[in-house]
């Protein structure tokens, strides 16, 4: 008599709710990929202003520059900074919540609340670090810890969401470590890693597990 | 020998035990609400398989007040880990026998 149990469906049942409950897999590419424009445009308008204000070079001029200098153009690359990943946010958030409505999962589950707070608290610590970094005179160093934040922060979020996102935080901290060797390309590392990175990472996940496969 | 099926451990033989001991074994102090979710189940249908869970030991329940709001979490016990790994290792050897 074959027995009223398939194991085999069992197995397969349990590993996905195990991998469903403890990780958060709605996650767009498109997020990646919106984030990564956004971040271009934002490092665009910075170079722009910059070097509308202080010349070619502007923000190697400013780095090195007076303190009064670097205090009147704070707020300015706060706003900047702030708008920037603000909107980044919504745009990764718009993609991520789309994709989860079309596969019927819940966005706002305990799993979204562990990545978005294992995110959170790294970042929050990295953007006030930077900011005194920038205030104390070594501004050179505020992409470069940037970097390597964000990196640390992607690391300790890969927990709770697919593995792939560790790729995404090496990248990171590695073009951080490099961009503190080389500080007067800030802008290019910035838009390399927060531009370029994120739209890599995005193309590789949507491809990976969002195209509609080819019939 | 006995045929595997009759090692199954019975505390295991609903889709909803089985689920709730699932996000149980992934993750450390789950809400009822969130483990509604997950599972997408009713209220009540959620309750009484818990309590039979609970009633053989393999979930601890953790009542807390979060301000006036009571707020209940439930974890996997040692032993509810041991029996759901040994379940688990049962299916397997299942699919080899079957296989």
């Amino acid at each position: 008599m074959k027995p009223a149990v398939d194991p085999l469906a069992q197995l397969t049942e349990i590993r996905s709710i195990m991998e469903r409950s403890s990780r958060f897999i709605s996650l767009s590419g498109l997020s990646g990929i919106g984030a990564g424009v956004v971040a271009l445009a934002g490092a665009a308008f910075g170079h722009w202003y910059l070097t509308s204000h202080y010349g070619e070079g502007g923000f190697v001029r400013l780095m090195e520059g007076s303190t009064e200098a670097r205090a009147s153009t704070l707020p300015f690359l706060l706003g900047l900074a702030v708008g920037t990943v603000l909107l980044a946010f919504a745009v990764a958030f718009w993609f991520t919540r789309r994709r989860a409505l079309q596969d019927g999962r819940t966005l706002w589950d305990g799993a979204a609340r562990r990545l978005f707070w294992s995110l959170a608290v790294p970042l929050v610590v990295g953007g006030l670090f930077c900011i005194q970094l920038y205030v104390r005179g070594a501004a050179g160093l505020v992409v470069p810890a940037m970097l390597v934040f964000y990196g640390m922060a992607l690391l300790n979020a890969s927990k709770y969401t697919l593995d792939e996102i560790k790729l995404l935080a090496y990248t990171m901290l590695l073009l951080g470590l490099v961009a503190s060797l080389l500080p007067n390309y800030a802008f290019l590392f910035f838009a390399l890693g927060f531009g370029l990175g994120h739209i890599g990472y995005g193309l590789l996940m949507y491809n990976r597990y969002e195209r509609a496969p080819r019939s | 020998m006995k045929h595997a099926i009759h090692q199954l451990n019975k505390a295991f033989d609903h889709r909803v035990r089985l689920g709730v001991m699932a996000v149980l074994m992934a993750n450390d102090g789950v809400s009822f609400n969130d483990l509604k979710e997950t599972l997408d189940l009713t209220d009540g249908n959620l309750a009484s398989h818990v309590a039979a869970l609970e009633k053989v030991g393999y979930v601890q329940v953790n009542k807390q007040f979060v301000g006036k709001k009571p707020n209940t979490t439930y974890t996997a016990s040692a032993e509810g880990k041991q029996a759901f790994q040994d379940h688990l290792s049962t299916l397997e050897k299942l699919l080899r026998q079957d296989g």
